[in-house]
């Protein structure tokens, strides 16, 4: 009989580590050697998650949501539990740019992966002041994500990101300032995400990620009051995924820009939907709340079905026949 | 690397009639936990839960928790049997730094006795000095007791009627003096017990609780108020998970 093959944890990191062109995609001019970016908000800056696997195997990791002044964010409770996902009233805590900068900008560079800087604001000025920060570290930095969706802040994000006259104003500024490619990240809560994306677009922003957050609300029937204590959260997890994809699907149709796909992503599977249905890469963020690894898993599952189906992940976007 | 693991439960045994108290097959975790840190164990949920590891025995390759009732997720872990297999991730957040050349008080009630119970066992095999105090509401929820600790009831069909202060103030001044004082509790029980150490002159740490996801420190939910460092800044929130759960009194905003 011959011996079983071990492969040791190690053996697959290190497998997992070398390039492969069948998962390896490009966001407009950026390259990324995975599909997989962690979303903002739910990996920080990447230590944590660095003590659980090594990094270097993601496409990206985009940071948590940074403001010009450090934010506490909002009173607890800041999360409900839900039958397939969760609620969460962060409010956008942060130590703010100018420590992000002295203090993690040069670790994200470390981890061998794009480097992809989450900026939030209250107002248009903020967003602006944010893009001058930062601009200068342009070498660090591989794209810009345009927080215009938090829905668990009193003004900026969601309230601009929902008006596809300022999201258009708004990026075309910033665009005027930076050579950085400007993803921005669309809110689900409108009536029509297709206006806000092409605003997006005719603004100059390089690549929408949608998406972010649906807002929601969980009761305590004992208490009659919301349990999270900013009345409402957003809502993430595989429960919104329907809607995430049904939103990429319906971009797809009339961009002419990069998607990045995002929604309660969990398995290989559910990325392969979302390149099918239009995203060019896609970010994974309450899934590694749960699984701490869940990206791990799903890098070796995309390889492997990439090589069993001969085809390449680029080759596969947007491939969805509608009936 | 740290990871998760797939485990499986040796025992559980029903402590009270709301009170699992369980035995989980995991040598890592066994070997390098540290009394005041915890577990998150996976249930049919969305979200895993955290309990604080009760006790190890790390020859066995085993380790402790003590799971009270209070939701559905709860309900579902305290109905686990044995041979089950569960996913658990740990030991999770900052234990209490305990200092083998010192002494110390350990106050807790609720489910905070799980925690105790474990920093007990540690400084008793570590031959360190210290005295166990315990408050319950009433008899019948007394759980994790041993005869040589000083108990409170607020009912008093048990031990000395009052809360756990009342029953720190039996403690002889010789023994007060230097002690450092560690609760575990709900949080009225662990702001009278820090008052107390205070006006004792003594110091004192805690164990803070909150709504937790992730419980290794990236989606900043479980959030503890406290003392801000900066100046113009009047608190800061950090997470329970990760700069504690174990945190000193006086930093924490009540």
């Amino acid at each position: 009989m011959k011996p079983l093959k071990v492969i040791k944890e190690e053996q697959t990191m290190d497998l997992l580590k070398a390039i492969d062109s069948q998962i390896a995609v490009k966001v407009g001019d950026v390259s990324l050697k995975s599909p997989i970016i962690l979303a903002s908000g739910t990996c920080n800056f990447g230590h944590e998650l660095s003590e659980y696997y090594d990094l270097s195997i993601l496409g990206g990791l985009s940071s948590k949501g940074l403001t010009i002044k450090p934010r506490v964010g909002n009173e607890g409770v800041r999360v409900a539990e839900t039958a397939a996902g969760m609620l969460n009233s962060v409010g956008l805590q942060n130590p703010g740019v100018d420590y992000f900068i002295e203090h993690d900008l040069d670790y994200m560079n470390t981890l061998g992966t794009g480097v992809i800087i989450n900026v939030a604001g209250h107002s248009f000025d903020d967003y602006i002041a944010m893009i001058e920060k930062l601009d200068p570290y342009k070498d660090k930095i591989d794209a810009l994500e345009v927080n215009l969706s938090c829905p668990n802040v009193k003004s900026g994000c969601m309230s601009i990101g929902s008006d596809p006259v300022q999201v258009k104003t708004i990026v075309s500024e910033l665009r005027k300032r930076t050579t950085l490619p400007l993803w921005i990240k669309l809110t689900p809560n409108v009536t029509d995400i297709k206006s806000v994306a092409l605003a997006a677009q005719e603004g100059g922003a390089d690549a929408v990620v949608m998406i972010n957050t649906l807002l929601g609300m969980a009761i305590d029937i004992r208490t009659r009051r919301p349990i999270l204590r900013n009345n409402t959260g957003g809502y993430s997890g595989p429960a919104v995924k329907p809607v995430a994809l049904r939103m990429v699907s319906e971009c797809a149709q009339v961009l002419n820009i990069p998607i990045i796909g995002c929604g309660g992503i969990s398995t290989y599977e559910d990325v392969l939907e979302f390149i099918i249905a239009g995203a060019s890469a896609v970010e994974i963020g309450t899934a590694s709340l749960v699984h701490p690894t869940c990206p791990v898993d799903i890098t070796k599952d995309l390889r492997k079905w990439c090589a069993e189906n001969n085809t390449t992940l680029s080759e596969l976007t947007g491939t969805l026949q509608l009936w | 690397m740290r990871q998760e693991y797939n485990v499986k439960i040796v025992s559980k045994d029903m402590i009270s009639p709301d009170t699992a108290y369980i035995t989980i097959n995991c040598p890592s975790i066994a070997n390098n936990a540290k009394p005041g840190q915890f577990v998150n164990v996976s249930c049919s949920k969305f979200l895993k839960r955290p309990f604080g590891i009760a006790s190890v025995n790390p020859k066995a390759g085993t380790f402790c928790i003590g799971v009270k009732v209070v939701g559905k997720g709860t309900t579902e872990i305290a109905a686990f049997e044995e041979g089950k297999e569960v996913t658990v991730l740990g030991p999770l957040g900052n234990g209490f730094d305990f200092d083998l050349d010192s002494k110390y008080i350990l106050v807790s009630g609720g489910t905070g006795v799980f925690p105790i119970n474990y920093a007990h066992e540690y400084l008793t095999s570590k031959n360190v000095k210290h005295i166990v105090c315990q408050g319950f509401r009433d008899k019948s929820q007394i759980l994790m007791n041993d005869p040589s600790f000083i108990l409170t009831t607020d009912a008093g069909d048990a031990g000395l009627k009052g809360n756990c202060c009342d029953g720190l103030n039996t403690i002889s001044d010789e023994d007060l003096k230097d002690s450092t004082v560690v609760c575990v509790g709900p949080l009225p029980m662990m702001k009278a017990v820090g008052n107390w150490a205070t006006s004792k002159g003594l110091k004192c740490y805690v164990s803070m609780e909150q709504r937790m996801a992730c419980g290794i420190g990236i989606c900043l939910v479980c959030i503890c108020k406290v003392k801000a460092e900066a100046e113009g800044q009047e608190f800061n929130h950090v997470r329970c998970c990760k700069e504690g759960p174990v945190f000193p009194f006086e930093e924490v905003i009540w």
